[in-house]
This record gives structure tokens, sequence and C-alpha cells, in this order.
């Protein structure tokens, strides 16, 4: 059984590496994702919005508002002239945020402050929520108010609050993310690989030519399931190889992500296998392979993490196994909780073993 | 006491909704024979040839090889049958030489390099042994093909239709290894629409049609049980030969465009050639030639085969 199992594992692999496909997704695809995403997550940039402001006030507390809205160092102001239709302006230019500030704006302080005058003067915050930059130009207009407020009333704030990242401090995303690229490099070279193999196999005769030799089902599933934690196992250790030298990622490897590797590949190489029961040509494969890993891919905590998802996206990335292969690289690699890590590494396990007795007893390499 | 490596009862396979595959087919193979499952495509010979392979089930019948039941224990002989699937395609992206090797661990074959190239130069691939399969012609691809049966050293082979779609010269090399397997007393199940092919190569042949065997024998004995001894052919005299031939009493036929007269009984021979030389049409040619499967087969189907298909 062995010498079949190895015989198998050297033809496959062979094979596997003579085309161009197959590295470049255990490779290249793993190392591309962290290079892009690297590229755009790392470093000490803190994102500024560009934001116009149309200041009507010619007053003393207008400039001295902006000089502490500038000093957030989260806009970059630009002027929009005084006599600008704001609503035409805004539509002529497109612009995704805007501040008036109003022309009876340091008046109104000075009413406030020395006329014993009542209300509040306001401005005006023009934006599209749906927009990422939207939530930084509100809290930026806001601390910039909240500082002009204590200054102006000579008060001290009595609570403030410090920043911390607890165990994880010395974490950046990109930590977060090296575990999501590992999962989904697992899923697609695992899965897609097996359904278009299976169907390669079906269409051109392998199977069957399979069945008169001596191997078994069982033991050409565990040879394929070998190779791939082999190569995955090999991939996880050259990307996290890069990622440390180019974004000084602190995730470590450990025995249980390998582990987790061996049980994520024992899962999808069977799942894989279990689709080729119905799937009957290679461009069906693919199609039927991207129709279930996709959303795998974006539902199991892969790049974002799952508790910013809402209540009913977290109940269906439950039921994905790929979040329980996510969750326990990042629970080992990233947060050295190994406890954690066992046991999503026990439910991914007992799954694989489901999915693996199935694809073995109900595929058939025979004809009717 | 000769040994039936092969045996065949009321074999039927109905594939749903009421496709009869097979009808109830019976025959059997003795040791060390080639026989050969002659027909058209859709006759049944590759369900018949999957069945005995263990790779199909039967819908009723018997199928034994070694004397075990194929459709029970064909696990227990695998070892000692090799098979070559129709159309076969080998892996792409291995060597012929790494493909055997494969192949032989695969029967758990103890196989060193030389008996490996010693099998690649049996099928003529020694030259070409390290090159990636999906760069070889189609012809190589089938004697890859062959090596691969061959090398768990098998006692029976099965070659299902080992020459479909390969230039004359690759069927002829063919042929010849197929021959040469013969000759080192490998029993062979061959299956064919190739009536040139059956006749040459085969000691039994069972012609198939829909299903069923409409004749079993030797290639001699069918010809001379279903053919004419000898054919005089008046090449190229069309309908109009046909219709002079026939108004002087001969029995004849019109085959594109010549004309076919069967000569059953030498002895007639001098008589009707006297007849036919009375005849004022321009002919191309006029020779005798010896039956084939061919005109058997035409004799009974009715209809001549090309590739595999029947002419309408």
């Amino acid at each position: 059984m062995i010498g079949r199992i190895m015989a198998d594992i050297v033809a496959f692999g062979k094979g596997y590496l003579r085309n161009v496909s197959g590295p470049f997704f255990a490779f290249a695809f793993p190392i591309l994702l962290i290079l892009i995403f690297g590229a755009i997550f790392s470093g000490d940039n803190v994102a500024t919005v560009d934001l116009p402001v149309q200041n009507l006030d010619d007053g003393l507390y207008s400039q001295v508002y902006l000089e502490i809205l500038d000093g957030t160092g989260l806009v970059n102001i630009e002027t929009i002239p005084a006599d600008a239709d704001i609503d035409q302006y805004i539509d002529d230019n497109s612009l995704p945020l805007a501040l008036v500030i109003p022309d009876d704006f340091t008046a109104g302080i000075e009413e406030l402050l020395y006329a014993n005058g009542t209300g509040q003067v306001s401005m005006t915050l023009y934006g599209d929520p749906s927009r990422s930059t939207y939530g930084i130009a509100v809290g930026a207009v806001d601390a910039a108010i909240t500082y002009l407020n204590y200054n102006l009333t000579e008060a001290e704030p009595l609570v403030s609050f410090q920043v911390s990242q607890g165990g994880a401090e010395e974490f950046n995303y990109m930590d977060f993310f090296l575990p999501g690229v590992v999962g989904i490099t697992v899923m697609t070279n695992s899965l897609f690989a097996m359904t278009s193999i299976c169907a390669e196999y079906r269409t051109r005769g392998y199977f069957k030519l399979l069945a008169t030799t001596k191997i078994t089902k069982s033991e050409w599933l565990i040879s394929k399931f070998v190779f791939f934690t082999v190569i995955l196992v090999a991939s996880l250790v050259l990307t996290y190889a890069i990622g440390r030298a180019l974004f000084d990622m602190e995730t470590t490897l450990t025995p249980i992500s390998f582990v987790l590797i061996a049980a994520g590949a024992f899962l999808f190489v069977s799942m894989g296998m279990l689709l080729g029961i119905i799937i009957r040509d290679p461009e069906s494969g693919a199609a039927v392979a991207n129709a279930i890993g996709f959303p795998m891919m974006f539902l199991s905590g892969a790049f974002f993490p799952l508790d910013s998802m809402p209540e009913y996206l977290q109940l269906i990335a439950k039921v994905i196994p790929l979040t329980y292969l996510n969750e326990g690289l990042r629970d080992t690699m990233v947060y050295s909780n190994n406890e954690s890590a066992m046991l999503n590494l026990a439910v991914l396990a007992v799954i694989a073993v489901i999915v693996f007795v199935a694809a073995s007893r109900l595929m058939s390499w025979k004809g009717k | 006491m000769v040994e039936r490596v092969i045996e065949v009862e009321d074999l039927a396979k109905r594939y749903p909704p009421d496709t009869m595959a097979i009808d109830g087919i019976s025959f059997s193979i003795e040791r060390g024979r080639v026989f050969s499952l002659l027909g058209p495509n859709g006759a049944g010979k590759t369900t018949t040839v999957e069945i005995l392979e263990g790779l199909r089930t039967p819908t009723s019948g018997r199928t034994r090889v070694f004397d075990v039941d194929t459709s029970k224990d064909y696990a227990s002989i695998r070892g000692r049958v090799g098979i070559l699937p129709q159309n076969f395609e080998p892996f792409d992206n291995l060597k012929p030489v790494e493909a055997v090797e494969y192949w032989a661990k695969l029967f758990d074959k103890r196989k060193t390099r030389k008996d490996i190239n010693e099998m690649l130069d049996i099928v003529g691939l020694s030259e070409r042994k390290n090159l990636l399969a999906k760069k070889l012609s189609g012809g190589e691809k089938r004697k890859l093909g062959i090596a691969l049966s061959l090398i768990n050293d098998p006692e029976l082979l099965f070659l299902d239709e080992p020459t479909t779609g390969l230039d004359p010269k690759a069927r002829r090399d063919l042929w010849k290894l197929i021959e040469e397997i013969q000759g080192r007393g490998t029993t062979v199940l061959l299956t064919t629409h190739y009536l040139d092919e059956a006749e040459k190569l085969s000691d039994d042949v069972a012609i198939m049609h829909r299903g069923n065997i409409i004749a079993r024998g030797s290639p001699s004995e069918l010809i001379s049980r279903f053919g004419k001894t000898t054919v005089v052919v008046l090449e190229g005299v069309g309908t109009d030969g046909l219709t002079e031939v026939t108004r002087r009493g001969i029995e004849a036929t019109e085959v594109d465009g010549d004309v076919m007269v069967p000569v059953a009984n030498p002895s007639e021979m001098r008589t009707i050639f006297a007849k036919l030389s009375s005849i004022e049409l321009p002919v191309k040619d006029m020779y005798t030639r010896r039956q084939t499967l061919e005109d058997v087969f035409l004799s009974l189907v009715g209809t001549k085969m090309d590739e595999g298909v029947l002419e309408e």
C-alpha cells in the first residue's frame, strides 16, 4: 500500500509541478497577495482625507478652528471659493466631502462668550456616509470642534483614554492577514485542483484506468492529501519568510499551524473529490469550484475579522469549514492561543473525516 | 485439455431507460488465442469488454475470467490482466519512462530501470522515452498504453480498439506489436471495427451487431461460410454494367461503381468469363479477388462499415 501511495505521489507531483498553474496557485498566488496587501496596509502612513472647506467667515475663530483641524493630521484642507454656490460646486466637482463654515461663525461665538447669548454656533459637513473617508472626516471635524470648545470655555477634560492592543500589541494588519492567505491557499490548491483533477480523470478515462490497477480510491486520495500537505507547508514557510522580511510581521510558525494545514488539505482534497462525483467535465469543474470557493473565501474571515460582519453573515461563517482553518491559524500564529487553535483543529478534523469517508464511498471509478 | 481463459454466458446489459447494449451473448476464449469482437460503433463491444474488466456490472448473465466471476471478485485477478482502454490517453506531463515505472508500482511490481527500458524497446518507444507524453504522436501514445498494459506481465490482454484514429503506418506498427505479443503466448481480446485488422490478427472473430453476436469463427471459416470463394470485379462499369451482367443471367452487385460477380465454384469461372467478355462497355479493369471479412460483414449486415459507422 505504501509503495502504491508513494508511486502515486511521485507521478502526480511530477505532473503537477510541470504544469504552470499548479505551482502558481501554490506559491506565486499567496506571495502576490501578501505583496499587494502588504503594500496597501503596512507602513506608518496615517490615512489622510482631502477636505474641501468653504469658509464664509472672515473672523478670528474660523481661522483658529481651521488651524486646529489641520493640526489633527487627518485631513488635507482645500479651499472652496467663498462666492461659490456650495451645492452646485459639490455637484460640479463630484466632491465626496465638503465643510462649510457659516459667515456668522466668529460673531456667533463672540456673542455666546461675551454677550450672554444662548444656543450654539454650527458648521455643516457635507458627505456620503457610504464612503470610507466620511468617518475619518467626521472624526477630524468633531475632534477639532471639541478642542476648540475646551479652549473657548477654558475647561479641562475630565475623562480620556489610551489605545492599547493588549496581547497582540505588536501585530499589524499583515499579521492578521497572513493566516487568512494561508487558509485561502490551502483551499484554492486542494479544492480547486481536486475538482479539476477529478473532472479531467473522468473525462480522459484515468479513473477507469486506475480502477484496473491495485491502487484503491482511499490510497489515491491519501496520496493527494500527502502531496498537497507537503506543497502547502512549503508554501506557508515561503510566504511567511517573505512576509517577515518585507513587512515586519510578528506572527510565528507553530507546530499546530502545520497540523492545521494538513487537516485543511485533507478536508479540501476530500471535498474536491466529493464534488467530482457530480462534475462531468473540466469546465463545469472550475465553475462549481469557484461557486463554492469564492463565497467561502470572503465569508470565512480570511480578509476581514468575523466580528466586523453583520450577525447573519457571522452565522453563515460558522458553517464554513474554511472559517475554522483561518481562525485556528490566527489563534496559533498571531495570538499564541493554542487551546483555541486546537478546538478549531478538532472541528476541522471531524468535518474532514466525514467528507473523506463520504468521498471515498460515494465516488465510483467504474461505469454503471 | 484446453483451458478457457474467458467464458461469457447469456450476457446482457441494459442502459436505462431501454437501451439494450448487449442482448444475451455467449462465447469463450481459449488460452493463447487472439479473439476479436468485430462490429460497428454501438454494437456492444466495449460494454462487453468493460464487464469482463470488472468496470461495469451486467444486467444478467455470467462472465468468468480465469474462472473468477468478474462482477464479484475481479480484484483477485487484477494482476493477471493487462488493459488498453478505448481512446487511451496517457498522463500528459509524465515521460514514457516515468509512466511505465509508475504503472508497475501500481501493480506492486518491482521493475528495474533495465526492465522498463526493455518494455519501451518492445513497444518501439526507446528513442522517445524521455519526452513528455503530450508530445508523443497518436500512435506513440497507443504504444505507451500497450507498454502500460504489459508491465504487469499479463496472461490476458484486453485491447479495446487499439488502432482507431491512427494513420496507416501507425496501424501497421501496432499490428506488428500485437503479433509479437501473441507470439509470447498471451491471450488477447481485441475489439475493432477494422475488418482487415480483425482478419489479420485474429484466431477467432465474433461479429457483433446491435448487441448480438451474429457470426463467430476463424476469419477463413467465416469467409467460407458466409462469403463466396472468389469475386470477379468489373471496375468502373457502373449501373449500366450491372444491367448488362444481370441480363446475361449472372448474379452480381454494384459497389461504388464497380460490379462484383461472386463465383461460388471455381469450375464456373470459365463460363462466367465467356459471358462477361461479350459485354460491350468500357471496363477500366477486370480482375478476380479472394473474399475478405468485409464481404462477410456486407453479406451478414447488409451494409458496409466505414470507421465504425454503418453506411446508409
